[in-house]
């Protein structure tokens, strides 16, 4: 293969796009197991799970209008609104689900007041636990992380299918480098945390060297072996 | 836009509705992701029970493993052998079921055999019946992924790029990503936990306390199904089926040829009336349940 310009200028746009993955994550408000019986706030599941699930489905849409457009920007923008609007459905049926069938009001562990609407949290929370339900940056938070994830694997998708013109591996391909990132970040947040308010987040510069370190990699990896097999 | 492309995404909501809520019924049944953590560490804390017990991955990982063999399956006998397509994806769900029979029941055995030492049984019954409940929803759920991608590739306008196992892995990670994030609470805050104070969260301490009794007998996997199947289950398919509706609703309204910024902005409107809704649940909870009656900080509710 010709390693020219452009080969290189694909390689910055993968690891442009596995370092928004690794930091979209930190704005996830997931609260692990505890969250799901109303310990702790957030959404009761995993972060890479629920990172993945919105990036890839972002995946899909940037896939679809990458089928019919070759402009980067669209591409981009819908992979963000496909990855929104997973997270927002999720976010939001899960909040029925706390408010109107176990009955808990939205509250934060981690701050006095919501940055966002004002509200008092600590006479909220209940005794042994740390918090319930998704309140308000919470929930903006995740869509600012969907949002992040949604173009990040976009911008991993894009470069992959100029070099291959096979959008089957391309997908593959970024669905393996979107998940390096989603772990390293996991790592670094230790599992849960509640958005950009929770003290956690302040730890993002570690996640990015860890990441931008592995993208570099998986940079070289994708732009080198994608060839081979592109036919 | 056409009728019949607006069909077609109201086809793929509603079959994304029915992913969703047996998805969700099928990790209650088989009581598998977070609220499995109570469900295993019950008999460690001194309360055997008779709740099935397979956490064989996380729901996303193992949603998107029986999705992608139904797919995979689908896909060689359309491709290979030009079997019709719905034949081809009852086929496909049909091997994902029994796969996920065989690692249901291993799961089982392994993870109570384990327990032996905290006196938790294995019970033959439990296995027998629950089992077939278990793999019937993966049938539903495989089934009705790989038509969604069915639709997507080969009928839906502008045909999606992907493979029919690709889409199909990425909905089954997505659809279990849903249901562990909606339908787990349901079944985790809600039906493992019915004796703890209503209006506030659960507290640490009750950690492995989970209700054995049922209202007849004792509690097994198929009535916590029973009961999530009334709200946990249809809010899983709700938010699945809002996700693939309004995802495919907007790029076939609007032509991602001509209009994406179109399609884009409508996007962009969703995501801010779901984050206005989510506000009214939150002002709505916290003016039913109040705050906690015995807080004594100094900061005013």
């Amino acid at each position: 293969m010709s390693f020219d310009i452009n080969t290189i200028i694909y390689m910055l746009e993968i690891i442009v796009g596995g370092l928004l993955v690794g930091i979209g994550v930190h704005f996830v408000p997931v609260g692990g197991a505890p969250a799901a019986m109303a310990q702790a706030t957030g959404i009761g599941t995993g972060t890479v799970q629920l990172a993945a699930g919105s990036g890839l489905t972002g995946l899909l849409s940037a896939g679809l209008m990458m089928s019919v457009t070759d402009n980067l920007w669209p591409i981009l923008a819908t992979g963000a609104v496909g990855a929104m609007i997973m997270m927002d459905s999720t976010m939001l049926t899960g909040s029925w689900i706390y408010a109107y069938a176990v009955g808990v009001p939205f509250a934060s562990a981690k701050v006095n007041y919501d940055p966002i609407t004002t509200f008092s949290q600590p006479p909220y929370v209940a005794p042994g636990t740390v918090g319930q339900g998704i309140p308000t940056v919470c929930y903006v938070s995740g869509t600012i992380g969907a949002a992040m994830g949604g173009i990040g694997g976009a911008m991993i998708y894009y470069p992959l299918v100029q070099i291959n013109h096979n959008p089957a591996m391309s997908a593959i391909f970024a669905i393996g480098i979107f998940m390096v990132d989603a772990v390293l970040a996991s790592w670094n947040i230790q599992g849960t945390i509640e958005g950009f308010h929770d003290p956690k987040f302040k730890k993002w510069p570690k996640a990015f060297k860890s990441c931008l370190v592995a993208t570099i990699i998986l940079a070289i990896v994708a732009v080198l072996i994608t060839p081979l097999g592109g036919i | 836009m056409d009728a019949f492309g607006m069909g077609l995404v109201a086809a793929l909501g509603a079959l994304a509705t029915v992913a969703g809520a047996s998805e969700d019924i099928e990790s209650d049944v088989g009581s598998q992701s977070n609220p499995n953590s109570q469900v295993q560490l019950a008999a460690q804390v001194g309360n055997p029970h008779r709740i099935y017990n397979k956490a064989i991955a996380g729901e996303p990982p193992s949603n998107a493993l029986w999705c992608a063999t139904a797919a995979i399956m689908a896909y060689v006998l359309i491709q290979g052998y030009h079997m019709p397509l719905l034949f081809a994806a009852a086929a496909g769900a049909s091997l994902a079921a029994l796969f996920n029979g065989v690692m249901a029941t291993s799961a089982y055995l392994g993870r109570n055999a384990s327990q032996a030492r905290f006196n938790q049984w294995v019970y033959l019954d439990i296995i027998r019946y629950t089992t077939p409940s278990i793999m019937a929803h993966v049938w539903i759920t495989s089934f009705c992924i790989v038509l969604i991608s069915i639709i997507q590739v080969y009928i839906l306008t502008p045909h999606h790029p992907f493979p029919i196992p690709v889409i199909a892995l990425i909905w089954g990670l997505t659809v279990g990503a849903v249901g562990s994030s909606v339908g787990d609470i349901h079944y985790g805050g809600e039906r493992e936990f019915q004796w703890r104070l209503f209006g506030q969260g659960l507290n640490t301490m009750l950690s492995g306390q989970i209700v054995r009794k049922a209202e007849a007998g004792l509690r097994n996997s198929i009535d916590n199904a029973w009961f999530c199947a009334k709200f946990g289950g249809p809010c899983t398919g709700m938010g699945f089926g809002l996700t693939v509706f309004l995802d495919n609703w907007r790029t076939t309204v609007f032509d991602p040829v001509n209009q994406a910024g179109a399609a884009i902005a409508m996007g962009v409107f969703f995501v801010i009336v779901m984050n206005l809704y989510n506000f009214y649940c939150e002002l709505s909870a916290r003016r039913k349940y109040g705050p906690y009656p015995g807080y004594k900080g100094d900061i005013a509710a």
